[in-house]
């Protein structure tokens, strides 16, 4: 007891002193003052922050676009997009740009009357379904004997791109890559093409692939089939129900026409936000910007999302029976991130279900030996438009579902009756600072957080302002959002219940 | 309907046109590549200490952190055959279970009270700990390392609660195909009861006390077996202070452990199969044992793997994900290790009606790699790759001390990293060939399938790969 005792003193005084070094520890001010921004006038945003230790660059072309933005009946298109970004440009990717139109418009023709026969369903012609499918596969081989593979992917790779990739997201798309620092002017070469005259060759390849996909990330894993339920019953308007990468038959009804469109749509430069960190000097940046950029003309700078969510009148609940072991998860609406309860929801979220010392865990991991994991978090499963504040659980073995669900709702209670301690708040506040700190080692993570800050609220130093909006948050602050949003009405739970197989 | 279809073809083909009707003007032969900036290759200090322990210290003050890596020798193949999951939970609750000063819930207080991390773990050749803080704390950081390692509480419930957690684990272990696959591939490999592949049951749970972890952690963590790894803001004579102040009195250890067990392995065809009904794709492994990293060819093998199937200009990629669109995830290794041989192997994720499909095509890659030359193109593609990216092994501190610390554990030379490269840059396409040759064995392949077998394109007997044998993943009870 005595030693316990001492223990908790040292750590009082620990924090004290840790308290009073906020701000001195790290002087954000003089790396926010190396960063540099400029506009150009067809509205492409850039975001440079040099740094020379190391001879090599991270870069993030970050587009205002996501699957909240997919067209009605092409769900998963944003991603869809994002593959097809990779196949090139109208000369990178083919050994005879010409004749490729030819054979491209032919597959399209063929899959245009295909898709038409297969929309009839029952009613369809079967010998012409029959036929149509094998042209289909026939143009489709004739199209690829003239494709030069992955071509635009090797151009980076060969000159030493390191984490070539691109994700998609409710909010957005981002194409990243890491590259030796005198290769930076082939990054805005060949990122600035792709953006301007993308050849959307392999498309109908490529939704095989990204049904594969769909296979491998959602239908043959539980939680994710799990997670696609809960989205679609928590948001009944709001596309943040629907599915990221889509549903199956929409996948199979993309034609490169309504990829297309999307690409007009949303791909405009005054859509996209480059934002670089590594060696380069920012002037050299901008001069290459203009060389290649510029020449990407403006488009209309596509709307947001009308839709808003209506306010959930009564708690939802689904129950998924499935042969893997229990899950149980739930949320609660919440704003967006710029809104002004956010920092004080987030901060709620840290202490529930954050770390070893969170409430949740404490209750239910150590204590209670409900639970093997327990986590909660505020702003998803995105965060542009209002979001959830969600709890993930996975029972311990031979615990129930319902059993975790009670004890979560308790804890969440007692933060409503009796707020949280200044000592648990103050944690939150300093693991905020370390996490900006450390946050600093790693060139791609920062660039695509200068991005991200920027795309949501319109400014990057919103990153670095993360900090004064947190230690700004009070100990009645989160029990007030915890009154405002938790509440029963508005909460939408989903279980995956361990079946055997008969049940199913 | 012939008019429909001219209509279709002329609109799409003038929307392709229009698409392509703006000014051509990018030529990427016009752009010039200054020559990169000298990596300044940071300059560590090592020390070894009377006890043994050897310190790598590397001062870096562009941010106010402080980082360190112990890596300890000894591992989970260390522990007794019917203990298995001795090693893991003695890794874990290093850490999670306090230590004589703190008690789990005051150190769990103090670390996140600092916005510090501190983890500690266990893998099948060596153990370790990770620590990140504020350097305001230059003194805790050591203490924390020193508690940790030389004085685990490995207090009673925390012990009880990880209990909970790896039984908890065993019965979510049948929960993802994939995991299914790499797990029971590692075996058809290995053996079943190999270090290199056996996992935990209830049973050997079951059979572990917390005085086995005690007794456990006693036999390899000792001086003699760590390196420890310290950078960040720091001045280096001040951290060696510190570091002999906390470690400088740790005695010496007497026994000496086991080496690390060799694997006997014999080149078969075999085909591993698990039957799982509601499974939506299938999870596909195939290859056999590889190789040991300082084989004269490894460099060879390093541009054999980025021509088969690392990347997205490997041909694996090439050929079953691009052109048949059969798969979002393929690939295809050949693995090496020091301490015990590697493995050769390729994966797919594929719809069950493309299985036998998706293995036959990579079979047929894997045995293209031995009969052609690569062309040039090819060649100088997959060299490209490792030695225009070769600045990014020096991208990080940590990583260039971590990397120290495992050429030193070793006894490779220093400029091993250097020399490999200088190898990549002489490799011929018949130094691949030749590579392929004598490494690779499309015709005495092991592999494991995952999936739903009613929805199979053919048979798997029509894979001519050896005997078919069904396994049973039930959990034990």
């Amino acid at each position: 007891m005595n030693r316990a005792l001492k223990g908790l003193f040292a750590v009082i005084i620990m924090i004290a002193a840790c308290s009073l070094a906020y701000g001195s520890v790290f002087d954000f001010s003089r790396l926010q003052k190396s960063i540099v921004e400029k506009t150009l006038p067809n509205g492409l945003k850039i975001i440079v922050l040099p740094r020379h230790e190391v001879p090599v660059v991270s870069m993030v072309t970050w587009a205002d676009v996501g699957g909240s933005d997919d067209p009605k009946g092409y769900t998963g298109m944003a991603h869809m997009f994002e593959h097809m970004a990779f196949k090139g440009t109208d000369e990178i990717g083919t050994t005879d740009p010409a004749k490729e139109v030819l054979l491209m418009a032919k597959e399209d023709a063929i899959f245009e009357q295909l898709r038409l026969e297969r929309l009839k369903g029952d009613k369809g012609d079967k010998r012409k379904l029959e036929r149509l499918e094998k042209d289909f596969e026939k143009a489709i081989a004739d199209a690829y004997a003239l494709i030069v593979p992955n071509a635009f992917s090797n151009k980076l790779e060969n000159e030493g791109a390191e984490g070539l990739n691109a994700f998609t997201s409710k909010d957005q798309t981002a194409y990243m890559v890491s590259l030796p620092s005198n290769k930076f002017e082939l990054w805005m070469a060949l990122e600035s093409e792709r953006f301007l005259r993308p050849r959307l060759r392999e498309m109908y390849r490529e939704r095989e692939v990204v049904a594969e996909e769909r296979r491998m990330t959602v239908e043959n894993r539980p939680m994710s089939r799990l997670l696609e339920e809960f989205l679609s019953t928590a948001f009944k308007a709001h596309p943040y129900g629907i599915p990221l990468i889509g549903h199956s038959s929409d996948i199979q009804n993309y034609s490169r026409s309504a990829a297309k469109d999307f690409f007009d749509k949303y791909y405009g430069p005054n859509n996209l936000t480059l934002a670089i960190v590594g060696d380069v000097k920012p002037e050299k940046v901008f001069e290459l910007a203009e060389k290649y950029w510029a020449r990407v003309p403006s488009k209309y700078k596509p709307e947001r999302v009308a839709t808003v969510e209506p306010t959930q009148i009564c708690e939802r609940t689904v129950i998924m029976p499935d042969k893997a072991q229990p899950i149980i998860l739930m949320g609660w609406h919440i704003p967006d991130e710029t809104h002004k309860d956010m920092p004080a929801l987030s901060a709620l979220s840290s202490i529930l279900g954050s770390g070893r010392t969170s409430r949740l865990y404490r209750r239910m991991v150590r204590d209670d030996k409900a639970a093997v994991s327990v986590s909660a978090f505020s702003g998803w499963p995105g965060s542009k438009y209002p979001c959830l504040s969600v709890v993930f659980c996975y029972p311990a073995q031979g615990k129930s579902a319902s059993e975790c669900d009670k004890i979560i709702l308790e804890e969440i209670e007692k933060i409503k009756n009796a707020s949280v301690t200044p000592e648990e708040l103050e944690r939150v506040k300093t693991g905020t600072m370390t996490g900006l700190i450390a946050g600093l080692k790693n060139n791609m993570g920062l660039a695509q957080n200068l991005a991200q800050y920027n795309q949501i609220w319109g400014d990057w130093r919103a990153l670095f302002g993360e900090l004064d909006r947190i230690n700004a948050v009070t100990c009645d602050d989160i029990q007030r959002v915890a009154k405002k949003y938790f509440v029963k009405t508005g909460r939408t739970l989903a279980v995956l219940e361990t079946a055997q197989e008969s049940e199913k | 309907m012939m008019k429909f279809n001219h209509k279709t073809f002329f609109i799409a083909l003038i929307s392709l046109l229009l698409s392509g009707n703006l000014v051509y003007g990018l030529d990427l032969s016009s752009i010039e590549f200054p020559a990169l900036n000298k990596i300044e290759l940071p300059n560590i200090k090592k020390i070894q200490l009377d006890n043994g322990m050897r310190i790598y210290l590397l001062e870096d003050k562009t941010l106010p952190l402080i980082e360190a890596s112990a890596r300890i020798h000894g591992g989970s193949y260390l522990e007794p055959a019917d203990k298995v999951g001795l090693g893991d939970l003695m890794g874990d609750l290093m850490r999670d279970g306090g230590t004589q000063k703190w008690a789990p819930d005051e150190l769990d207080e103090m670390l996140e009270g600092l916005g510090a991390s501190l983890n500690s773990y266990a893998d099948v050749i060596s153990s370790g700990v990770n620590l990140m803080m504020l350097s305001t704390k230059k003194e805790l950081s050591v203490e924390l390392l020193a508690e940790v390692m030389r004085r685990p509480r490995y207090d009673e419930a925390r012990f009880e609660q990880a209990m909970i957690a790896y039984k908890s684990g065993i019965s979510r272990r049948n929960d993802n195909d994939a995991s299914i696959a790499g797990r029971e591939f590692g075996k058809m490999i290995y053996g079943s009861e190999s270090p290199y592949a056996r996992h935990a049951e209830y049973k050997t749970l079951g059979a572990i006390s917390r005085n086995d972890l005690i007794d456990f952690h006693k036999k390899i963590c000792r001086p003699d077996h760590v390196q420890l790894a310290v950078w960040g803001d720091f001045d280096t004579a001040e951290m060696l202070a510190i570091i002999k102040k906390y470690f400088g009195d740790w005695k010496k250890g007497t026994e000496k452990i086991a080496d690390f067990p060799k694997v006997d392995y014999k080149f078969d065809q075999r085909v591993g199969f698990v039957e799982r009904a509601d499974s939506k794709q299938s999870n596909v492994y195939l290859g056999h044992i590889g190789g040991n990293t300082l084989d004269p060819e490894n460099s060879h093998r390093i541009v054999m793997n980025n021509i088969l199937g690392v990347g997205f200009g490997s041909r694996l990629f090439n050929e079953v994900r691009s052109k048949h669109g059969l798969c979002y995830s393929v690939y295809g290794v050949y693995t090496s290790n020091i301490s015990y041989p590697g493995k050769f192997f390729c994966y797919v994720g594929t719809k069950g009606e493309s299985t036998i499909k998706a293995i036959n095509l990579i079979k047929s890659e894997i045995e293209r790699m031995k009969t052609e030359e690569a062309t040039e193109k090819e060649l100088k593609s997959a060299k490209d790759r490792y030695l225009n990216s070769f600045v990014f092994n020096f991208e990080s501190k940590g990583q260039i001390i971590q990397r120290m610390v495992y050429y030193d554990f070793f006894g490779l030379p220093k400029d091993f990293l250097n020399k490999q490269k200088e190898e990549v840059e002489g490799t011929t396409a018949a130094d691949v060939k030749a590579a392929a040759q004598k490494y690779l064995k499309p015709e005495a392949m092991r592999v494991i399938v995952v999936g739903n077998p009613k929805s199979f394109d053919a048979p798997l007997e029509t894979l001519n790969n050896g005997s078919i044998t069904k396994i049973d993943v039930t959990i034990p009870q």
